[in-house]
Order: structure tokens, then C-alpha cells, then sequence
């Protein structure tokens, strides 16, 4: 089941990784001189400071970093959405983002587990969640 | 110039308290000039001679209040400071330019302040969101509120060396136990369980009501001065004997949640190498505190105890009053007031100074006479951190 929370604050920089959203495709930039990946998105990349870059569609599988537990909310509409999952994912190349884990009742996660990308779509917008791979 | 030279070049020689924790009908501003008229009375400085005035944290003027500038402070303290700072979004930096504006000699005094009315106006910390519209992308997967950041990180902790709220209730507990012997904090007379840490729900699980930090009214000030110009005043001088300052400025998604080279770890290496000494010398700890963990994450940091001792280090006899090893002797930001790196830093000051009452190490029943406190002011998500080693001068 989906639970929606805010659409997201979309910039200029972070633009291209919702569109990519769209088209259910997790694109990560890489930099064009140095080959680093980068995460949250930015203008230039952080290791040689180019503002060359390419997307890189990322693999579905991740790994869990760590977990939280929401039980209360922090604004009025997440109350009949408690409780749920947000999680710390790492990606290949390091990259390490946030993400909710879907179709969890009844499991345990635990940090180290594999997980695997699925899509979401809203109005508007798609977003990529995770459900443990098992 | 080689860091050592700047051991107990620095004094803090005035501190400024106000009524604290729920007082309603004062305005933010009004907490940060009484907090600083009381530090300056306290120190026996004249005003006029205050050269720098650095603010806390701005933050969102709340419940009918007037936004908070450093300019606003001046004007109703009716002086100019060549220098006027605010920090935003904690980054903890007013100690380098503390020690920078006293060791070059521009500045004669210089005071640090905080005010705010965020109890009694019920300030929220969910900064991903404005009026119920995402600012970032976080808010998209309800990750909302600092609470959530820090639990993540803690969680990672937990299940990693096997730390967890069995270990962050004794950080509550012992806390609690200094607020009750502390007549000034906010949990003054309210006592703290194992049973009633248990029974309060989860937030965001693994973390409770009772692992964070509740918001005050109040306010706080230091003023600081060097070695040399302490020494004419009013109050027992107390050296920063050594200091650092790091940060380490990842997302906090990003961190390691065990990580060799965090803010805390690297501030602290600093402050020990200034100060010449090791943490078999400190008496004692003031630190940080917005969540117990927090408290765990700094000690583990700076060297205290190893994550595999956590269990055996962490209890409320060790850390509470009569334990061997003292930390947030004032119940800290979780039991005595919210004032950020103020409520760490003037805590070991009056410590040192001897002006603690009940709670004084050395009076207290099964405590010794402070030499070496340290202080830690964290700020952000682990990602901002100042360390200082305290001494009274001789």
C-alpha cells in the first residue's frame, strides 16, 4: 500500500533526479572528469569541483543502512500513515540516500538488509521506495 | 604559531542567568539582554567595553514575538561592539572567533548569548517543512523533525555494538538526578524511573519523549576576556586551557554512524593536544546533550569509553551525583534548560568557580573537587563541534 506524504521541494539542482523520478529511473549524477558520484545532487561535484556531469541510472538492489520507526507525527496528515519507515539506503558507489521501506508488516528489518527499488507514482511526481528483498 | 600557544590564553569571566524553562509573556530579545546584563554584572565589566557581541542560533520569531537580530541586542543594551554575529543554522564557530578576536587583541570582551521564548510559544524543529509544504525532498518520505535524523543514526548504533534505551535511560536518569538536586532546572521536582522512561511511547522509535531535549524559555550569556584582563575582576577566573573545532558536514543520511574522524572526534583531539593532557585528567563532562544519545555519541568520540564498554560505562551511578565520572552536572540541556552550548559551557564554569550549591563537585557526597572539565557544544546533526578543557586559574 502507498502512503503519500509531501510532494517534494524540487530546485534547479535536484530537477533532473525528479524527472528521472518520472520515468522511473534513479539517476544519480556522475561527474564527467573525475567519475565521482555525487549525493544530494549538486552543481558542481565535490572531489574536483567540474560542473561537467552525466546521469547514472542506478541498480535496483540496495542495502539498509538504518531505520527509523515513526510512531508520532510531526504534522497533522502523517497521523493516519503511522506508523511507517524511513530509511538511510546505501547504493552502489556509496551513495547514500532516504527513502521509506514498503511492504514491511509482519518483518523485522534489520540494518545490513537487501533491499529492492520500486516505484511509487503520484500526482505529479514519483517517488523510488524500497521493500526488503528476501 | 603552534596551537599550545594558546593554553589558558582565553578566560570566561562573566556568566548571565535568567528564570528558566516555562515563563511566559518575555519575548526572546528580552532573555538575551537580561542574560547578558546579569554575565556583565557578574563579571564586573562595563558594558561599553563588551567589543564583540555573538548571538545563538537565529531562529523564527514565535508566539507574537519581533524577529532577533545581534543589532536589536545592541540597541537595547545601548552599546556598539566593533563586531555583531548571529549564528543560523548551528554552525558552532564562536569559539575560533572568540579565541581569534581576544588573542589578536582587537577585542577586549566579548559575550555570547541566547534567548528564546520556545516553550511557552511551542517551537517545532521540522525544518522540512513550511506551512505544511516541503522545503526539501526529505518531507516526501516523512522524514521529518532532527528527532528522526539522530534516531536514524543511533539505530545504526544500536544495532551495531548493542547500545540502545537501556543505555539511554541511564543518560535520562542520571541527568534527571543533577536537575533535582539543581533548584534552576526546569525538572527540578520531577523525578525520573525506569518505569516511567519505559512506559512513554516511541516518537521516532528507538527514540522516546525522554531521549530529547524539551525546549525553554530563557536565556543564557557568557563574556569572555584573556588570561590578563581576568584577572582585575569580580569572579574566579576559569581558563580554557585547550580547544578545537571541527565539522564534518555530510547530510546527515551520509554519516558513518561510527566514525573515527567525526566533528566531536577531531575537536576533541584538538583540545586535548592544546591543553596537554589526556581523558584520564578530565573530572568531568558538560556536554551537548539535545538527545541522550547525543551524550553517548560525544563521550564515545572523545575517547571516553569504547563501544564495546558502553554498557559497563554507561550507568546512571557513573554518570548521576556520587558517581566517579560527572556529566551534565546541571541535568543539561535535557533536565536543566535548553540554551545550547550555553548550558554545557557556564555549567563548567560554575563548577569550577565553586558556585554550584548541592550539586557542587566536591561537596556532594562522594565527588571531588573539580581541576579539568570538559565541555562539548555540538551543533546540527553531529556535524558541527566545539570541545573545550576548563581549569580554574590558580
Amino acid at each position: 500500500m502507498k502512503a503519500e506524504f509531501f510532494e517534494p521541494g524540487i530546485s534547479a539542482d535536484t530537477k533532473g533526479f525528479w524527472e528521472g523520478c518520472k520515468e522511473h529511473k534513479l539517476l544519480i549524477q556522475k561527474c564527467d572528469c573525475c567519475g565521482r558520484l555525487r549525493w544530494p545532487a549538486a552543481y558542481i561535484c565535490p572531489e574536483c569541483l567540474s560542473e561537467k556531469f552525466s546521469y547514472k541510472e542506478m541498480a535496483q538492489e540496495a542495502t539498509l543502512y538504518s531505520y527509523i520507526t515513526v510512531r508520532k507525527p510531526f504534522h497533522p496528515s502523517v497521523e493516519e500513515k503511522l506508523p511507517y519507515y524511513v530509511i538511510d539506503v546505501e547504493l552502489e558507489g556509496g551513495i547514500r540516500m532516504i527513502s521509506n521501506l514498503v511492504g514491511a508488516e509482519g518483518k523485522l528489518p534489520k540494518c545490513g538488509d537487501r533491499l529492492r527499488l520500486k516505484w511509487e507514482d503520484y500526482g505529479g511526481y514519483s517517488k523510488p521506495v524500497y521493500e526488503l528483498e528476501d | 604559531m603552534a596551537l599550545s600557544e594558546l593554553r589558558n590564553k582565553i578566560a570566561i569571566v562573566g556568566v548571565g542567568y535568567t528564570e528558566q524553562g516555562k515563563v511566559p509573556g518575555r519575548t526572546a530579545v528580552s532573555f538575551h539582554c537580561e542574560a547578558i546584563r546579569n554575565a556583565v554584572r557578574d563579571a564586573g565589566i562595563d558594558k561599553n567595553d563588551i567589543g564583540a557581541l555573538l548571538l545563538y542560533r537565529h531562529f523564527d520569531a514565535i508566539g507574537g514575538d519581533y524577529d532577533v537580530t545581534a543589532f536589536t541586542v545592541a540597541e537595547q543594551l545601548g552599546i556598539r561592539p566593533q563586531v555583531l554575529s548571529q549564528e543560523t543554522y548551528c554552525t558552532r564557530s564562536w569559539l575560533y572567533h572568540v579565541a581569534g578576536m581576544l588573542a589578536s587583541g582587537l577585542c577586549r570582551y566579548v559575550v555570547l548569548s541566547y534567548g528564546d521564548n520556545g516553550r511557552s510559544a511551542r517551537r517545532s524543529f521540522v525544518k522540512e517543512l513550511n506551512k505544511g509544504a516541503a522545503t526539501d525532498e526529505l518531507a516526501a518520505y516523512g522524514d521529518l523533525s532532527t528527532m528522526a535524523k539522530y534516531a536514524m543514526l543511533a539505530r545504526r548504533a544500536q544495532e551495531t555494538y548493542g547500545t540502545g534505551p537501556d543505555i539511554w535511560k541511564e543518560i535520562a536518569i542520571a541527568q534527571r538526578r543533577w536537575a533535582n538536586i539543581n533548584p534552576k532546572a526546569a525538572m527540578y521536582r520531577k523525578v525520573l524511573d525506569d518505569e516511567t522512561y519505559y512506559n512513554t511511547a516511541y516518537v521516532t522509535e528507538p527514540f522516546r519523549l525522554l531521549d530529547a531535549t524539551p525546549n525553554s524559555d530563557g536565556g543564557r550569556a557568557l563574556i569572555f576576556t584573556t588570561a590578563e584582563l581576568a584577572k582585575g575582576l569580580e569572579q574566579p577566573p576559569v581558563l580554557i586551557r585547550g580547544f578545537g573545532s571541527s565539522n564534518q558536514p555530510l547530510s546527515p543520511y551520509r554519516l558513518d554512524a561510527l566514525d573515527s574522524e567525526s566533528a566531536a572526534a577531531q575537536a576533541s583531539r584538538q583540545a586535548f593536544d592544546m591543553a596537554g593532557v589526556s581523558k584520564d585528567d578530565i573530572d568531568a563532562c558538560e556536554l551537548y546533550d539535545c538527545f541522550t544519545y547525543t551524550v553517548e555519541a560525544t563521550l564515545r568520540d572523545y575517547g571516553f569509553f569504547r563501544p564495546e564498554e558502553v554498557k559497563e560505562f554507561l550507568s546512571r551511578e557513573r554518570l548521576g551525583p556520587g558517581g566517579e565520572f560527572p556529566v551534565n552536572t546541571s541535568g543539561g540541556m535535557l533536565s536543566e534548560a535548553y540554551f545550547m552550548g550555553l548550558t554545557p559551557v557556564s555549567e563548567g564554569v560554575m563548577q569550577l568557580r565553586g558556585q554550584c550549591g548541592e550539586r557542587q563537585l566536591g561537596s556532594y557526597p562522594g565527588t571531588k573537587t573539580p581541576e579539568l572539565i570538559m565541555c562539548g557544544d555540538n551543533g546540527a546533526v553531529l556535524q558541527s563541534h566545539v570541545s573545550l578543557i576548563l581549569e580554574r586559574m590558580d
